[in-house]
C-alpha cells in the first residue's frame, strides 16, 4: 500500500468506508469465506446423499426379505398376514398387495398393478397408488414383485419418505450454519482489514513526522506478541539508535568546527600581527613559520579524521594474518622508551606466553600506540606505565595501565565520541580522536575495547579467539 | 640535469611542484593527463615521476602499469588523497616506489622525490662510512674517528638507516616508515626524541655536529671532512 502524505486520509467519508473492501485483506478473507462455504455444502450434500442410499438400501432389504415371506405362504394365510402386516404399519409408508394373471386386486392397499413393475426384478423405485389417500394420485415408492405359482402377482413396498426428512434437516442446519457463519467471515474481513489500514494510516502519520524532522516521534506499538507490534517495536529500537546516531553527528560537527577554528584563528592572528610588525626578514620568516604550523595542526585534524572516515569505511579483512602480539607490543615499547624516560616514567611490559591473534598489523600497532601514547601523555612526571598481554577465558587480553588521573565514569562514553577532550586534559596537547581511532580499530578486527573507571588509567582490547578475523 | 615528469591534473598544484622542483635543480616536464602523460613518459625516458592517482583519460595507476609492462623501470609518486589510499597504492612501497596522500608539505615530496632517485646501492660491504662515521653491520659497533660510540639496537637501526641514504633529506614520516615499519603519524614526536639521542651520542662535545635538524622538514645526516 503506497503511503499517501500525511492530512490526506483518502478523500472524503463514503470513500474511506468503502476502502476495506479493495483492501488485500478483504479480498483474501472473502475468497476464504467462499471457499469455506463450497466446502461445508459439499460435505452436507455427502451426508445426505449417504444416508439417502443407506436408508433406501435398508428397505430394499426389509421389502425383498417381506415379500420372500409372503411368497412362501398359501394364498389364504398370505392375504391375511399382509392384512396384518399393514395393520401395524401405523405410519402408512407400507405397501403390498396381490394381483390375480388378469391384473385385477385380491387383496392389499395397493389400487392397481402399477405399470412400471417388472416382475422378479430387484427393488426399483415404482409410482403406487394408495387405496387409503387415492384422491393423493401416485407416489413413488421402491417395490418389488414377485409371480407366485398359482400365477398371481404379490406386490411389497415401502414408502423411504425419511430421505424428505433428513434432507429437510440438512438443508435446514445449512442454513442455520453456514449462513450466519459466512457473513460473520466477511464482516471479520472487513474489520480486519479497516483496522490494518488503521494502523499503517497511524504508522504512515508518524513516519510522515520523524521524516519532517521530529526524531522523537515513535511507532505506536502494545506489548502484545503481535506481528504488527514486533514489527513497530523493531522500528523503534531503530529509530532509537538513528536518534543517537545523528546527535552524536550533530555534536561532531560543531567539535570538529572548533578544533578547526582554534589553530586557525591563532595562525590568523600571527600573520596579521607579522605584517604590521616584522621589519627584517628573519622576523617575516618566524611569522611564517608559526602560520604554517598552526595550519599544519588544522590539516593533521582534518587528516586524523579522514584516517578515521578510511578505518571505519574499509573492510579489509584480506590484509589480515597472525599477529603476534608479544613482538608487536615490544616494538611499541621500544618507540615509547624515550619519551617515558625523558617524562621520568617507568614503561614496562608483562606478556604471558607467545600469544597471537589474526588482524591487521599495522592498524593493530597503531591502536596499541595510541593507548600508549595518551597513557605516557596523561601520567604525571614519575608515574608507571605498562603494557600486559594476558588470557582470558577463550579470549586474549591487551591491557595498558598507567598512573595518571584515569578516565571518570562519566565519561568513559564521551571518551569514544569524537574530539571529546576531557576538561582535565584540556591543557596536553592532542587533538582527542587518539581513541576514537583505537575504537574504531577494535570494532573492525570485531574486539571489544574496555575502558575502566579510575583512578588511574586502565583500558583493556579483549580480542575473543573466535572472534578473530571477523568484522 | 635530472628529469622529473610530472602528471597532475590540477593547474595550480601542477605549478607550485614545478616551481619548487626547478628551484632544487630539476628539469619538470608537466602532463596533465592519463594518456598524455604515459606518451611523454615513453618518449622523454625521465628519471622519475609524480603521478595523481585520479588523471582524466588514464588512471594513474593504470599509466605506471602500462610502462611497467613496457619494461619501463622510472620510480614513481603516487599522489593519493587520503581516503582513495588502498591495497594497490600501499603496494607501490614494496615494488620500490612511493605514494604521499594530499595534502602534503613540498618538503615531504622533494624529500621522497630525492630518496627514489638516490636509491641507495645494493651492496656486499659489511661496513658503512660516512665522513668519520664507521658503523659494522657484523660486529654491530659504530665508531666515530677512534671514539667507540654505544648505541641501543633501535638506535643502530636509525643510524643505519640514515648512513645508507647520508646528505639526503630524510622526514619524519619517511624515517617512522621506513626504521619503525610505521603506518602513521603519532602524535607525540617521537622521532625528535629518538633522533636526540642519536644525535646526543655521534656528535659527542667538541665535535663537528654531522646530524642537522631541518626546520620543519626532517633531518640531514652529513660527511664533515
Amino acid at each position: 500500500m503506497p503511503l499517501r502524505p500525511a492530512g490526506q486520509p483518502g478523500g472524503g467519508f463514503g470513500k474511506l468506508q468503502l476502502q476495506f473492501i479493495r483492501s488485500k485483506t478483504f479480498h483474501w478473507t472473502a475468497a476464504l469465506a467462499g471457499l469455506f462455504a463450497i466446502f461445508v455444502t459439499v460435505l452436507f450434500a455427502f451426508i445426505y446423499f449417504s444416508i439417502d442410499s443407506y436408508l433406501i438400501a435398508r428397505s430394499d432389504r426389509a421389502i425383498t426379505t417381506q415379500a420372500g415371506f409372503f411368497a412362501g405362504l398359501p394364498r389364504d394365510r398370505m392375504i391375511s398376514a399382509i392384512d396384518d402386516h399393514l395393520m401395524q404399519d401405523s405410519r402408512g409408508v407400507q405397501f403390498a398387495g396381490v394381483f390375480d394373471a388378469k391384473r385385477d386386486r385380491l387383496a392389499g392397499n395397493i389400487a392397481a398393478l402399477p405399470d412400471g413393475v417388472e416382475v422378479g426384478a430387484p427393488a426399483r423405485s415404482a409410482p403406487l397408488v394408495s387405496l387409503d389417500s387415492r384422491d393423493a394420485g401416485a407416489t413413488s415408492v421402491r417395490t418389488v414383485a414377485r409371480r407366485l405359482d398359482n400365477g398371481d402377482i404379490l406386490v411389497v413396498g415401502r414408502n423411504v419418505d425419511e430421505t424428505a426428512e433428513v434432507f429437510k434437516v440438512v438443508g435446514a442446519a445449512l442454513a442455520l450454519g453456514l449462513l450466519p457463519a459466512f457473513f460473520l467471515w466477511l464482516l471479520a474481513g472487513a474489520w480486519l482489514s479497516a483496522r490494518a489500514r488503521r494502523r499503517v494510516e497511524e504508522v504512515n502519520l508518524r513516519v510522515q513526522r520523524i521524516i519532517a524532522g521530529h526524531l522523537r516521534e515513535r511507532l505506536p506499538h502494545r506489548d502484545v506478541d503481535e506481528p504488527f507490534s514486533r514489527l513497530a517495536a523493531i522500528v523503534n529500537g531503530m529509530l532509537d539508535e538513528l536518534e543517537t546516531t545523528i546527535n552524536a553527528l550533530a555534536g561532531v560537527g560543531n567539535d570538529i568546527a572548533h578544533d578547526l577554528r582554534t589553530p586557525l584563528t591563532r595562525a590568523r592572528l600571527t600573520l596579521e600581527r607579522g605584517r604590521t610588525n616584522a621589519a627584517t626578514l628573519e622576523q617575516l620568516q618566524e611569522v611564517v613559520d608559526k602560520a604554517i604550523a598552526g595550519i599544519d595542526q588544522s590539516l593533521s585534524i582534518v587528516t586524523a579524521l579522514l584516517r578515521l572516515a578510511e578505518i571505519e569505511n574499509s573492510r579489509r579483512s584480506s590484509a589480515f594474518g597472525d599477529v603476534a602480539l608479544c613482538e608487536m607490543l615490544r616494538e611499541v615499547c621500544d618507540m615509547y622508551e624515550p619519551i617515558a624516560e625523558d617524562k621520568q616514567i617507568a614503561l614496562s611490559v608483562d606478556i604471558s606466553g607467545k600469544l597471537s591473534v589474526r588482524g591487521d598489523r599495522d592498524l593493530l600497532l597503531e591502536a596499541v600506540a595510541n593507548l600508549v601514547d595518551n597513557a605516557i601523555k596523561f601520567t604525571p612526571r614519575g608515574g608507571r606505565v605498562e603494557l600486559a598481554l594476558s588470557r582470558g577465558q577463550g579470549e586474549t587480553i591487551l591491557r595498558v595501565t598507567d598512573t595518571g588521573a584515569g578516565i571518570s565514569d562519566q565519561e568513559r562514553e564521551a571518551v569514544l565520541r569524537r574530539f571529546y577532550r576531557s576538561d582535565k586534559i584540556r591543557n596536553t596537547p592532542g587533538f582527542g580522536l587518539g581513541l576514537n581511532l583505537v575504537s574504531a580499530i577494535v570494532k573492525l578486527h570485531g574486539f571489544r575495547l574496555i575502558i575502566h573507571p579510575g583512578p588511574g588509567g586502565r583500558v583493556e582490547i579483549v580480542c575473543p579467539d573466535e572472534n578473530s578475523g571477523q568484522t | 640535469m635530472t628529469k622529473v615528469l610530472l602528471i597532475e591534473d590540477d593547474n595550480e598544484t601542477a605549478g607550485e611542484i614545478s616551481a619548487e622542483l626547478a628551484d632544487r635543480g630539476f628539469e619538470v616536464e608537466w602532463s596533465a593527463d592519463g594518456l598524455d602523460g604515459l606518451a611523454k613518459a615513453r618518449d622523454l625516458r625521465p628519471d622519475a615521476m609524480i603521478v595523481d592517482r585520479l588523471l582524466p583519460g588514464m588512471d594513474g595507476l593504470t599509466v605506471i602499469e602500462s610502462l611497467r609492462k613496457d619494461q619501463v623501470r622510472t620510480p614513481v609518486l603516487v599522489l593519493s588523497a587520503l581516503g582513495a589510499v588502498d591495497d594497490r597504492v600501499r603496494g607501490l612501497r614494496m615494488g620500490g616506489d612511493d605514494y604521499l596522500t594530499k595534502p602534503f608539505a613540498i618538503v615531504e615530496l622533494v624529500a621522497r622525490i630525492e630518496a627514489l632517485l638516490r636509491r641507495p646501492p645494493e651492496t656486499r660491504e659489511t661496513t658503512l662510512r660516512v665522513g668519520p662515521l664507521e658503523l659494522d653491520l657484523i660486529e654491530r659497533t659504530v665508531k666515530r674517528g677512534d671514539r667507540k660510540i654505544d648505541l641501543l639496537p633501535r638506535e643502530f637501526r636509525l643510524l643505519e638507516y640514515m648512513m645508507r641514504r647520508s646528505d639526503q633529506l630524510l622526514t619524519r614520516a619517511m624515517l617512522l616508515e621506513e626504521v619503525w615499519n610505521y603506518k602513521f603519524v603519532p602524535a607525540t614526536n617521537l622521532v625528535d626524541v629518538h633522533m636526540g639521542r642519536v644525535r646526543h651520542k655521534v656528535d659527542g662535545p667538541g665535535d663537528i655536529p654531522m646530524i642537522h635538524n631541518v626546520r620543519g622538514a626532517g633531518f640531514i645526516l652529513r660527511a664533515v671532512s
